[in-house]
């Protein structure tokens, strides 16, 4: 099955600031594709580039296998940077120029706006709107027409709390439908909690890129804690394929080699006769791989 | 092709602006040609004036008259068509029509389309003006199509000047800074342009520049009427100024085109 997205060695500069630097990767069918990456790391701009409204200077891009990229696009519902729309125009009648663009979703305006919860606002005018549901009727001209593919630039800048959990709700389900989900973000913990997939950017270059298990997989430890600690550490330092222990707060942490995880852990010891108080997996967190990365 | 002319108009329909500036030209129209006519308006001011231009509105003179007024009466439109492109630029709806699934040339064709429209629909009227005035002063139908050429001509100039506010419109982006360029632009620089370029060409070349070359196609009647007394001659036939008006149009596409493929929106 070809990708839904293939990005080769794309690269753009601004003038002297080289934004992107060869970035190449595949977005896979039904995966939640984050692209992370802290503030100016080139994320808007690869999104940009792959909407066709900046132009790479190197490199090339291709939507499903190789179609038109205007009518890739009709497929494919954006939000790119900020919500933009006609001032003048209320949440309907622009979402009506959408439709009209896509040729398709215009019975659709009802649905996608009670989605964004939207509905009773329908008539009003855009400019009356404050910057959390212009992000919400952004989101729902993304919606219109059930695309098969969303690209999501900050999807939640602006939106309260619950505004945020609904989105990472509506992703998920939208995913679970079959849907290929493109998400641009700096804010890891939205990312961790929906991606299947990641690639790490930082001033232009692609630190990494991957299904988030097989990226972060490697560097889970295992947290353990007994009642006799001295002896634990003794029996642990003896058991093969622990690489380090480092005491926090009661507990050990242990950095184990591929192989090792919890049973194997848990079995060791009480074939040592111990009994182990506390058992846990910490998988290391996006938040410190990302500062790690791309400090 | 429609797709992209009604696609528009979903834009312009509900732009209050639109009306009041389409409006005001609708209305401004006939009501100055209409105070010219019956002589309310004169050289000189007050009743004293001279009222050298009613005759003017009788068939065939009346073409050339509407025309060269409605060659002023244009840049209402002209400044739509810069705020309606601008407006895509400053609420960024130039990116989002893209992202949704236009190509660049087709946002660009879509602008194009506007422009013939608001073009044929200034003909159309003006036509409509011109048989009710000629009516009207005549009395007859007789002489009609006398000088019809310059209902063509009216729209050749139409064309030149929304097309000329386009290629502002695209290149400038704001639409302050864009309707100040185009009025100073049309009002002042093309002038001082052509008066050095006639002051030391042979033929008055300056006539073909962007503006002035459709404005020659209609020249002011009592200019043209004291030239033919005289027994003046054309230096440059008005099938040259027609060429060149269109080949200008011709130009402002291209350039617009190249504008809009070739850079970051």
């Amino acid at each position: 099955m070809p990708p839904i997205l293939s990005i080769q060695n794309i690269s753009k500069s601004y003038g002297p600031v080289q934004a992107l630097k060869g970035v190449s990767f595949d977005v896979p069918e039904g995966s939640v594709y984050g692209i992370l990456g802290p503030n100016g790391s080139g994320k808007t701009t690869l999104l940009g580039i792959m909407l066709d409204v900046l132009l790479a200077n190197e490199g090339s891009f291709s939507w499903f296998g190789g179609s038109s990229h205007a009518e890739a696009r009709k497929q494919i519902g954006s939000l790119l940077e900020t919500p933009n729309f006609y001032h003048y125009l209320s949440a309907y009648n622009n979402l009506e120029i959408s439709a009209a663009i896509k040729q398709h979703g215009l019975a659709d305006r009802e649905r996608v706006l009670r989605q964004v919860g939207l509905l009773e606002r329908k008539d009003s005018k855009f400019q009356s709107f404050s910057l959390g549901m212009k992000q919400r009727l952004a989101i729902g001209a993304a919606l219109l027409g059930s695309p098969k593919v969303l690209v999501l630039d900050e999807p939640t800048n602006g939106l309260d709390p619950a505004g945020i959990a609904e989105i990472r709700e509506l992703i998920r389900k939208l995913n679970k439908e079959g849907l290929t989900v493109i998400i641009a973000s700096h804010l890891l913990d939205e990312v961790e909690k929906v991606c299947t997939h990641v690639a790490i950017l930082k001033r232009g270059n692609l630190l990494l890129n991957g299904p988030v298990n097989e990226v972060l997989l490697s560097e889970d430890q295992i947290e353990i804690a007994a009642p006799d600690m001295n002896n634990l550490r003794i029996t642990m330092q003896s058991m093969p394929g622990i690489k380090k222990i480092t005491p926090a707060e009661n507990k050990f942490q242990l950095l184990c080699e591929p192989g090792i995880d919890a049973i194997k852990v848990n079995e060791y010891c009480i074939s040592k006769g111990i009994i182990l108080s506390h058992l846990l997996i910490k998988k290391k967190s996006l938040e410190s791989k990302f500062m790690e990365l791309t400090n | 092709m429609f797709h992209l002319l009604t696609t528009e108009w979903l834009k312009i329909k509900r732009y209050r602006t639109f009306w009041i500036l389409a409006g005001l030209f609708l209305l401004l129209m006939p009501l100055w040609n209409y105070e010219i006519a019956h002589g309310f308006i004169k050289m000189g001011g007050g009743k004293n004036g001279i009222n050298f231009l009613n005759s003017a509105y009788t068939f065939p003179e009346v073409w050339g008259n509407l025309g060269w007024w409605g060659s002023i009466f244009i840049l209402f439109i002209s400044i739509l068509v810069i705020i309606l492109t601008t407006n895509e630029y400053s609420f960024r709806t130039n990116r989002q029509n893209v992202i949704d699934g236009w190509s660049r040339l087709q946002f660009f064709h879509a602008k194009v389309l506007v422009v013939f429209a608001l073009a044929i629909v200034a003909t159309l009227y003006l036509f409509l003006l011109g048989m009710l005035f000629g009516w009207l002063n005549s009395g007859y139908l007789y002489g009609l199509f006398g000088h019809f050429s310059q209902v063509g001509y009216f729209f050749i100039l139409s064309l030149d000047y929304l097309g000329f506010a386009l290629l502002i419109a695209i290149l400038v982006r704001r639409s302050g800074l864009a309707i100040g360029l185009f009025l100073l632009y049309s009002m002042i620089i093309e002038n001082i342009l052509r008066s050095i370029i006639n002051h030391f060409a042979d033929k008055p070349y300056g006539n073909l520049l962007m503006l002035q070359s459709s404005d020659e196609l209609l020249p002011f009647p009592l200019m043209q009427m004291a030239g033919k007394m005289m027994g003046m001659g054309q230096e440059i036939s008005m099938n040259i100024y027609a060429i060149t008006a269109v080949a200008w149009c011709i130009i402002y596409y291209f350039i617009c085109r190249l504008i809009l493929t070739r850079n970051d929106w």
